[in-house]
């Protein structure tokens, strides 16, 4: 008796289980069980995360470029965001076979070494939107640099504090980031807090965590302000984070007295945007980049881009400069009441 | 049962993608499971007493952060770096243990403050920095395989044989059945229960050191944020594998067995469908489907 | 059976009904004294902190987490546990968000409450189920629960929009939203809300035979099964109990936008809060006012630890902060009740 229904629990788990796989396997794109071939690269494109928008439409402009050049492209990341997961991914797609591999890097620390491995076996590995060592990769797509996001989320904000001029900026101002611990943020508040020494009249008073949960980022926010008479700006360096600190300042009725900026995609801002809780949201155009980024990899695959060549030829955006081994997108966008409206992502 | 739903998985695998079980795949990807394989022989023991141990992740931080500050920040040679970090895993442990079993909170309370405490003193102590740039032999002891496998599964292997033997055929191991199946009567039948429950907790948070300090070679990275989420895995692999989470049942080569389900599971699912939101879902509801089948089975067999 | 009748019958000492009370009743003055001395450290460094403006950001902070403790402690008081609320909350959250939101199906306000309502207390009813059927242990069930509602949530929020364009759901429609940064009579309606579920929660285990019974099913399943309770329906009831708060608590939300990243490591704020408020893991003993105060306690931490001003750095240590008032807060108790209960060292 035992023993009948122990068979009849595993058959019925194992019919499961290959029901599952077989009645899936037909909605979802085939990608993997193609061979490489010449002709449709394989290229798999790693989001540090998976599932936020910022992702998502770099995604789409990625889906458009493959769909025009005939790239097979697999999308897929880490939904937690974990650096220790995508370098599994790397791994698992390297004995997949890949053609090119794309990598945005939420932690260059555990992620190099994959890549180099990877290299070595012959894939050709390139970063985008976020880079690691120069010796793990071929090419980094760039749109900016830690650096240049760091500047530029000062630079903004001391102008919306300054009421239009960045030398007017006086008081403290305090970060809003992700979690303590997480790679990137650390890299952009520590160019912030570098940027910060040309405006000596500006204080970092407080970096407080969201944990990646929006109610968090608008409850430390919420209590900064109260704590901090003199609060007058924050950065909030996240994509949970930043409508989340917006939230907090329209309810604490202090539009136009705290300013608050971030990088984020301009749909999810819009609203705060054109009520006037925030003047102005950093990025860049995120579809182009994931276009860009499929073009370059297409190109590498296919043996049309080598090192050393000094322009890129990316289908609708045009030739683009390359300064070494890093491709330009372009510049930072600044949006704000009057250009927002112009972009739909 | 468990092994016939793995080669169920491995033939619709095989099927659905060939070379996924090609066994250059499989080697390929048997880095992944080391981590969750070695911090799953102390739990089985820990939930066959009816314990739990919410802590291994954050203890993994910790140890990492001990390792990387020592060595990269510090400055330290790397074999006093280790040689601390294995202590601070122990320590951790050990304190996991005392709580338990001199101030007599439950496991499940203890371990969820740690939880919280040793990643929070990882976070603090690190000032969230990122140590990397450890030396080659370092990292080839991580990287390197010898004869297919890495360093960390041969130390699994004789682990998991030590385990086996110590659970299966010595008296400690049956103090161990004992504690979980009926534990006032275990005391009172002269067993030496806490003495048991230090051991196994201890043995938790030293596993937790040398995973951590493995990831530091495979990876060469140490940081607060290493072994986030890992607990839940952990516990999933040991229960998947058969062990009762009441206490008193339970093998190794269930936990075996449960490790690489959940593996090939989650390998399987992001090679196949290359959708990483699938995998909470179908590892999810294979715990709960296995767990349930087994239950429902019990029953049957209790009434026949 | 089990171990889990083993594990209550040691415990079903005879002290159940009014020593129950009086040691409840210590840990409530306990936490109340750690509270008192919190708040008057960080007043004399920041007279703000008792600003009236302070103490109802706090209280509204702790609306969330209070309302969905209310459920889980009558979970943990019948001897199980409920971790799946962190994950139940972000799918339940992002549920309203498609149902209600102009960009998406734009259902009237009141028939996207009632159906997230309806949903969380249908997830509430599996666990039960799973839990009381099936006989899974119930960290199993809400272990598994937790990880696929993570995952279904992911999918929802990925989902191409019903308008074709891309972002995240970000206009939740103010009806929706009165219950969360509304008024009524000057005061916050999302603290009328958990006004409500606490008040209710507390007349429930006091003066209700079904109160009665999640106590008597907590502290001896045997004994009360043989006086000829269900076990069964009192369980289920406390799992649908709580997946219902965790929908009232999706509702009170405070937000505009909807994201997949909520509600992480909620489950776990929420069991800490519920132990630190004197719920016995082991099923049988817990007050709400034990519990109110551990949400406000483990709430309070973050705004206190922000209006002491400790710079840039200090954030690194909230979460070894909060690890160790939980080991104090047991660490107390336990030295506490040494004197009464001699059989307490194991589990």
């Amino acid at each position: 008796m035992v023993r009948i229904g122990h068979w009849i629990g595993s058959v019925a788990l194992a019919a499961v289980i290959a029901l599952s796989g077989c009645s899936k396997s037909e909605s979802t794109h085939e990608s993997a069980s193609q061979p490489a071939s010449a002709i449709k690269p394989t290229v798999y494109l790693l989001p540090k995360k998976k599932g936020v928008p910022y992702f998502e439409t770099c995604a789409k402009g990625a889906r458009e470029a493959a769909d025009k050049l005939g790239v097979d492209l697999t999308y897929d990341g880490p939904t937690s965001g974990s650096a220790d997961e995508a370098a599994k991914m790397i791994e698992q797609w390297t004995l997949q076979g890949a053609d090119v591999i794309a990598v945005s890097a939420s932690d260059p620390a555990p992620l190099a070494p994959v890549m180099k491995s990877a290299r070595s076996k012959g894939v050709h590995v390139i970063t985008w939107d976020s880079d690691t060592p120069a010796d793990s990769r071929e090419f980094f797509v760039c749109q900016a640099s830690a650096e240049q996001i760091g500047n530029a989320l000062c630079d903004t904000l001391a102008k919306d504090i300054g009421g239009g001029n960045a030398d007017n900026a006086d008081g403290e101002v305090a970060i809003v980031t992700a979690q303590m611990t997480a790679a990137n943020q650390n890299e952009w508040i520590k160019y912030i807090k570098a940027r910060l020494e040309k405006y000596p009249k500006l204080k970092l008073v407080d970096i407080q965590p969201s944990n990646d949960d929006q109610t968090k980022a608008q409850q430390v926010t919420q209590d900064m302000l109260k704590a901090h008479a003199n609060l007058k700006g924050v950065f909030a360096i996240s994509s949970q984070a930043f409508p989340g600190a917006a939230e907090a300042i329209k309810q604490a009725g202090k539009v136009g007295q705290v300013q608050v900026t971030g990088l984020s995609t301009p749909n999810d801002m819009k609203k705060y945007v054109h009520d006037g809780t925030v003047k102005s949201v950093v990025l860049w155009n995120t579809v182009d980049l994931g276009y860009l980024t499929t073009c370059v990899a297409d190109a590498l695959a296919k043996g049309t881009l080598k090192k050393g060549a000094t322009t890129f030829n990316a289908g609708r955006l045009g030739e683009k400069k390359i300064d070494g081994d890093v491709i330009l997108l372009g510049d930072i966008i600044v949006f704000n009441k009057d250009n927002i409206d112009q972009f739909d992502f | 049962m468990l092994l016939l739903v793995l080669i169920a998985l491995m033939l619709t695998a095989g099927h659905l993608e060939p070379k996924f079980v090609s066994s250059r795949s499989q080697e390929g990807l048997l880095s992944h499971v080391w981590d969750l394989a070695m911090l799953a022989l102390p739990m089985t023991f820990i939930i066959i007493t009816g314990g739990i141990d919410l802590s291994v992740g954050s203890m993994m931080a910790l140890t990492s952060v001990t390792l990387g500050k020592l060595y990269i920040a510090g400055h330290h040679p790397l074999w006093l770096a280790i040689l601390a970090a294995l202590c601070v895993g122990i320590a951790c442990g050990l304190l996991n243990a005392i709580f338990i079993t001199k101030v007599g909170v439950h496991p499940l309370i203890v371990t969820l403050a740690t939880y919280s405490a040793y990643r929070g003193l990882a976070e603090g102590i690190s000032l969230p920095e990122i140590y990397s740039g450890f030396p080659d032999w370092f990292r080839s002891l991580g990287q390197n395989t010898y004869g297919s496998l890495q360093l960390i599964g041969w130390l699994f292997i004789i682990a998991a044989v030590f385990c086996a033997i110590v659970l299966a055929k010595t008296p400690f191991g049956r103090s161990i059945y004992a504690i979980g199946f009926n534990e006032t009567a275990a005391r009172f039948s002269g067993l030496k229960v806490n003495r048991a429950k230090v051991i196994i907790y201890t043995l938790s948070g030293l596993a937790a050191a040398i995973v951590s300090i493995n990831y530091s070679g495979l990876r060469d990275n140490a940081q607060a944020n290493v072994g986030l989420n890992m607990e839940l895995d952990v516990i999933t692999a040991v229960v998947l594998g058969g062990t009762s989470i009441f206490g008193g049942r339970g093998r190794i080569l269930g936990t075996i067995l449960g490790v690489a389900l959940i593996h090939e599971t989650r390998e399987f699912v992001g090679w196949h469908y290359h959708r990483n939101e699938y995998v909470p879902l179908v590892v999810g509801a294979l715990l709960i489907v296995a767990v349930a089948a087994n239950a429902l089975l019990m029953r049957r067999s209790s009434r026949t | 059976m089990d171990a889990t009748s083993t594990i209550s019958m040691e415990l079903a000492t005879p002290t159940f009904s009014q020593r129950l009370w009086q040691l409840a009743a210590r840990r409530e003055y306990g936490i109340a004294i750690v509270l008192a001395i919190i708040i008057a450290g960080v007043t004399t460094k920041n007279h703000d902190f008792l600003s009236g403006e302070n103490v109802r950001d706090i209280l509204i902070h702790c609306t969330q987490p209070l309302i969905v403790s209310c459920g889980v402690m009558l979970v943990i008081v019948t001897g199980e546990i409920d971790i799946s609320v962190g994950s139940a909350l972000a799918l339940l959250t992002a549920v309203l968000g498609w149902l209600a939101s102009p960009t998406h199906y734009h259902w009237p306000a009141w028939a996207a409450i009632l159906a997230t309502l309806a949903l969380g207390a249908i997830l509430g009813l599996i666990n039960g189920l799973l839990v009381t059927l099936v006989r899974i242990p119930s960290i199993i069930v809400t272990l598994g629960m937790l990880t696929m509602l993570r995952g279904l949530t992911v999918i929802l929020m990925s989902h191409p929009r019903p308008d074709g364009r891309a972002g995240d759901i970000t206009d939740m429609p103010y009806s929706v939203r009165f219950f969360g940064i509304g008024k009524i009579l000057g005061i916050s309606t999302s603290l009328w809300i958990t006004a409500i579920v606490v008040v209710f929660t507390a007349l429930l285990i006091t003066f209700t035979p079904l109160g009665r019974r999640i106590y008597a099913v907590g502290s001896n399943p045997h004994a009360a099964r043989l006086s000829g309770l269900s076990v069964t329906r009192v369980k289920i009831f406390t799992f649908m109990f709580t997946g219902f708060l965790v929908g009232v608590a999706t509702i009170v939300t405070q937000l505009a936008t909807v994201t997949s990243g909520l509600g992480q490591g909620f489950e776990l704020l929420v069991v800490t809060c519920v132990v630190v408020g004197g719920v016995s893991i082991s099923g049988g003993v817990g007050t709400m006012i034990g519990v109110v105060l551990g949400v406000i306690l483990i709430q309070i931490q973050s705004t206190v630890l922000i209006f002491l001003k400790l710079g840039t750095n200090a954030a690194n240590w909230n979460q070894a902060i909060q690890g160790a008032l939980i080991l104090i807060a047991v660490l107390i108790d336990q030295v506490a009740s040494r004197g009464e209960k001699r059989i307490g060292g194991g589990h």
